[in-house]
């Protein structure tokens, strides 16, 4: 190809870098192909990469490097071969002035992985103090570029830290022998010529503060304190002597900081990173290592820092809020000040004439809404606007508009009244004769209008016996009044389709459900604990609570009783139909599993309302069918199929509900079927048998279960055996017969 | 689709620019969900088709599709059940309620992208997935690394985060681990994938930025923003996205495979 110069390999064989990277493409397909290759590729392509290559072909080296140095599928003595061999280019790369960004990041990357390759390396040949020296010289070069270096450089200089720290601390032997995690200060011999331990560690010690750093000044640099934080994990938990310096410097760190500063998408973005990364690093050591003396620490600030977030975002629905109430106010005003009118409100008095019912009690007097068909609107609509307007209506302008009514009503009586006396006929109808306007009806409308004669009429009337008048009145109103109203029977239900309504108006009354807020997402109350009413405020909460009775007690005592004599006249084809409570309860299990995780309070209250039912009907003695447990089972049976490891509500759930029993707790042991939730099955029962002594019985009784059931679920079962009921694994080691049949038939009732 | 968010005005210009460039720099993504199944697969797919190298896992313990009452679900192992498996035995078991709730619409659609759901956790980071060349996405992930891994759902980015922290980041490689808060039914799923498309080109378009300044000297020139590098511009970026997307709340972190 006529490459032209500037793009020239400096191998100066006539490849341009666009055709090279095309081949290195190639070369790197076929390592990931078959990893055999990786030794001979990787060193074959070290002097096209070199420092004095061009940038894309350095680039596509320094990235090269370092995922070859990490790749999982090299055994570790392979690794040794490559490291030594490419700890030269690193040098060089790292070491060339003005190197592009991504070169240097790329090279830290690979030289992160190569360090404690070459520490292994050189405990083993302590001979090569060549390689030892690259490597020093890379690290030291590392370390210098770091505080001046770009954002991407400096990540990869804190992940080069900590791989630093990590093959420079003493392990505890938690961590994964993988991919050199697991190489550490235990390995290097207190005698060897190149390495000195004490040295070392004291370097790690400066190191790993140097990474603090970032946390301790408190940054809000969310990238870089992501980056470290997120690294911090296995120091933890592998390398003991950094755990404390560590967590001190997380606990004392603020994530929230930045939410001091407007609020911006970008910032947003960062309070949330900050403060979700620090708690997830948080209740990661919480639940790797629950018995770290600081987890009660941990603890505390994840608590804390959950509140202080549900403050920030509550803090900006809230300031919302107070706006929307302050706009509110400012209408109020305007509104009293129109309303300062008010009390001179008058219903006009209806012109003459024959009118609508809607036109008598209509109070406006504007046209365009006089002509508004008010029975357009939908029933509810209507209802709604109704009764908020009774809601708002001052008491004044609703007396005056009544009396106002009740005037028009007298005068239209005594004008039909008038009518009928003088025989006319009423000719007009309601298009013509516009209400309300009466003034103007002479202009257009003038000879279809007898208002002087209705006037005249009118005050002959004034001055009529009153008796008459009434007399008339009766006889004229009479078309207005109500008559009176009998509903038609309703049809005769047959059973069926009694069951099948019920069951309809039981799922109505779920309807309200989806409309009504959730008060626990969008406001903290306060709660009012013990003095609490069941229903007293108006949403999804009370709503429930209504449910959960309607389902429980309701209907308990009515359909308990299985002898009525309704019953067995039916006779034996009549199939069981299931009562409205139970047509509830189904609905209510439905709306829980759908959402079980959320609903599981929902649960838990629904549960202990069948408990008490239970309880009032075994006092009664009424031989009412018992629910509590029916339920109970089928909740757990319910969500036990969903859940995973995570899921705490499981403990929850366990230790609210009001009554435990022996079958139920027994299907926790399905869960140690699988390994992943072995340990939320455990630490159920744990928590229960420190808890709820009155189970503890039962409890221990289906640790002893899974024991004898579960071979995978033993060394966990074994360690709450041991302390809680001790001799028994004795005994069932010894003695290989199973008393685990005895242990079965001692259920207990709490 | 876009349309029905209400977000197409905004979003629209997004969709230009890199994706025309089939051949030009691409980020490596990874969609993650409960089951591999619905929104990662959705994600998956839409990724794919507009080019970038894509791969997908489920966080879950295992496979859970719905079944004919919300008490039996259809349960599958995760890397042992392939989609076309799963799609015969719901067809067999009851064609007219699995057509009528679209999962066999949905594992129709998963069969032809891969070959069956992948667990995130066991999953080897940097294990070349050069078999897998029949997957969609497949070209650029040969290499088995991902530069971006987008959950769909806080549960799963939570496993994420977490199973990264325990695995102790061997590889020394950074990845930015962003969740969006997708609804899982097939609607959103649809609404989820368009925003992830947006997203990486958003991303890709930064990234590219900074792979075409060359040397540190640029570094010393113009102002804090052209500096920035691509990493520095995720939470920028994301936040704009934010503004196109405000129904899809989402969360990000910066960590290590």
């Amino acid at each position: 190809m006529a490459a032209d110069s500037t793009s020239t390999a400096p191998s100066g064989n006539g490849v341009s870098v666009a055709e090279q990277l095309e081949q290195l493409g190639a070369a790197r397909k076929l390592v990931l192909e078959n990893a055999t290759y990786y030794d001979r590729i990787v060193k074959g392509v070290l002097p096209i990469i070199g420092p004095t290559a061009p940038v894309e072909l350095r680039r596509w080296g320094a990235e090269f490097l370092a995922e070859s140095l990490a790749t999982p599928v090299l055994s570790m003595r392979d690794k040794e071969n490559i490291t030594v061999a490419v700890l030269d280019t690193i040098r060089g790369l790292l070491d060339a002035p003005g190197e592009d960004v991504i070169v240097l990041k790329a090279s830290i990357a690979a030289a992160a992985s190569a360090y404690p390759v070459a520490v292994r390396w050189i405990i083993n040949n302590s001979y090569h103090t060549e390689s030892w020296e690259q490597m020093s010289a890379v690290k030291s070069r590392i370390l210098r570029i770091w505080d001046g270096a770009p954002v991407p450089v400096k990540l990869s200089c804190i992940k080069f830290a900590q791989r630093v720290v990590l093959a420079q601390t003493a392990s505890n032997g938690t961590e994964q022998k993988y991919n050199g995690l697991d190489i550490s200060l235990n390995m290097i011999p207190p005698n060897h010529p190149l390495l000195d331990p004490r040295q070392l560690e004291a370097e790690a010690t400066g190191l790993l503060d140097r990474m603090l750093g970032v946390l301790q000044d408190n940054s809000s640099d969310a990238l870089l304190v992501d980056a470290t934080i997120n690294c911090l994990s296995i120091l933890t938990r592998s390398r003991p002597n950094t755990s404390n310096r560590i967590l001190n410097t997380v606990l004392n760190y603020n994530p929230l900081k930045l939410a001091n500063s407007p609020m911006t998408s970008k910032t947003r973005v960062l309070v949330r990173s900050l403060e979700k990364t620090t708690r997830m690093f948080l209740t990661h050591l919480l639940r790797r290592d629950p018995n770290n003396p600081m987890s009660g620490r941990i603890q505390q600030y994840v608590e804390r820092l959950m509140r202080s977030r549900a403050e920030i975002f509550d803090e900006a629905g809230r300031k919302r809020a107070l706006a929307d109430q302050a706009v509110a106010g400012y209408g109020d005003a305007k509104r009293q000040k129109v309303e300062a009118g008010a009390p001179q409100f008058s219903v006009p008095p209806l012109g003459p004439g024959p009118h609508t019912l809607a036109g008598v009690f209509t109070l406006t007097n504007n046209a365009g809404l006089q002509a508004f068909d008010a029975t357009q609107l939908p029933a509810n609509l209507a209802a709604k606007i109704g009764v908020r307007t009774l809601a708002a209506l001052d008491q004044n302008v609703l007396d005056l508009a009544l009396n106002g009514i009740r005037d028009r009503l007298t005068s239209l009586h005594a004008a039909g009244a008038a009518a009928a006396a003088a025989a006319q006929p009423a000719v007009m109808n309601a298009a013509t004769a516009p209400l309300g306007v009466e003034e103007d009806d002479d202009d257009y409308e003038p000879d279809l209008t007898p208002a002087e004669d209705t006037e005249q009429i009118l005050n002959k009337l004034d001055n009529a016996p009153p008796e008459e008048l009434m007399g008339h009145a009766a006889d004229a109103g009479a078309e207005m009044a109500l008559g009176p109203f009998s509903l038609p029977p309703p049809p005769t239900l047959d059973p069926d389709a009694a069951a099948k309504l019920s069951q309809a108006a039981a799922s109505r009354v779920f309807g309200p459900l989806s409309t009504l807020k959730d008060p626990g997402a969008a406001v903290r109350k306060p709660k009012a604990g013990i003095n609490r009413l069941a229903a007293s405020s108006y949403d999804r909460d009370s709503w429930l609570t209504v449910i959960t009775r309607l389902a429980t007690r309701s209907t308990a005592g009515l359909d308990g009783a299985p002898s009525s004599g309704i019953k067995s006249e039916e006779g034996a084809l009549d199939r069981p139909r299931a009562s409205l409570g139970d047509s509830i309860r189904e609905l209510l299990f439905t709306y829980i599993l759908e959402d079980w995780r959320r609903r599981i309070e929902i649960a838990v209250a629904w549960l202990c309302e069948e408990w008490y039912n239970d309880q009032l009907t075994k006092r009664n003695g009424s031989g009412g069918e018992l629910n509590y447990e029916k339920c109970a089972l089928r909740l757990v049976d319910g969500f036990l199929s969903y859940i995973t490891a995570q899921d705490k509500v499981l403990t929850r759930f366990l230790a609210e509900i009001p009554e435990l029993s022996a079958p139920l707790l027994g299907k926790l042991k399905a869960l140690c079927a699988d390994p992943t939730t072995v340990q939320l099955a455990l630490t159920s029962l744990l928590y229960l048998v420190i808890m709820r002594p009155p189970v503890r019985e039962i409890a221990l009784d289906t640790v002893a279960e899974i024991w004898t059931e579960y071979e995978d679920a033993r060394p966990l079962a074994a360690k709450y055996l041991v302390k809680w009921r001790p001799g028994f694994i004795e005994s069932q080691t010894r003695g290989t017969g199973s008393d685990a049949a005895a242990a079965n038939s001692m259920a207990i009732a709490t | 689709m876009e349309t029905a968010n209400g977000n197409a005005g905004s979003a629209a210009p997004a969709q230009n620019g890199p994706q025309e460039d089939a051949s030009g720099f691409k980020l490596k993504f990874c969609t993650v969900c409960a089951s591999n199944q619905n929104r990662s697969m959705e994600g998956h797919l839409r990724l794919a088709q507009a080019n970038y190298p894509v791969i997908s896992f489920g966080t879950g313990s295992l496979v859970r599709l719905p079944g004919p009452t919300i008490t039996q679900p259809n349960v599958y192992k995760f890397n042992e059940t392939s989609y076309d498996s799963i799609y015969r035995e719901l067809e067999a078991k009851d064609p007219r309620l699995y057509r009528a709730n679209g999962l066999l619409n949905m594992l129709g659609r998963n069969r032809v992208i891969k070959w069956g759901p992948e667990r995130w956790q066991d999953w080897q980071v940097g294990m070349p997935r050069v078999k897998h060349e029949k997957d969609q996405g497949s070209i650029g992930m040969e290499a088995g690394v991902p530069d971006i891994v987008i959950t769909c759902e806080e549960r799963c980015w939570d496993a994420v985060v977490d199973d990264l922290l325990n695995r102790g980041s061997p590889l020394n490689r950074p990845v930015h681990v962003i969740n969006i808060d997708i609804k899982d039914n097939h609607q959103d799923a649809s609404i989820g994938g368009g925003a992830m498309v947006d997203l990486a080109d958003s991303l890709n378009r930064a990234a590219i930025e900074e792979r075409d300044k060359v040397g540190a000297a640029v570094f010393d020139a113009g102002g804090a923003a052209s500096r920035a590098s691509f990493d520095e511009r995720v939470p920028e970026v994301l936040g704009e996205w934010q503004e196109r997307w405000p129904g899809l709340p989402s969360t990000w972190t910066l960590s290590w495979f």
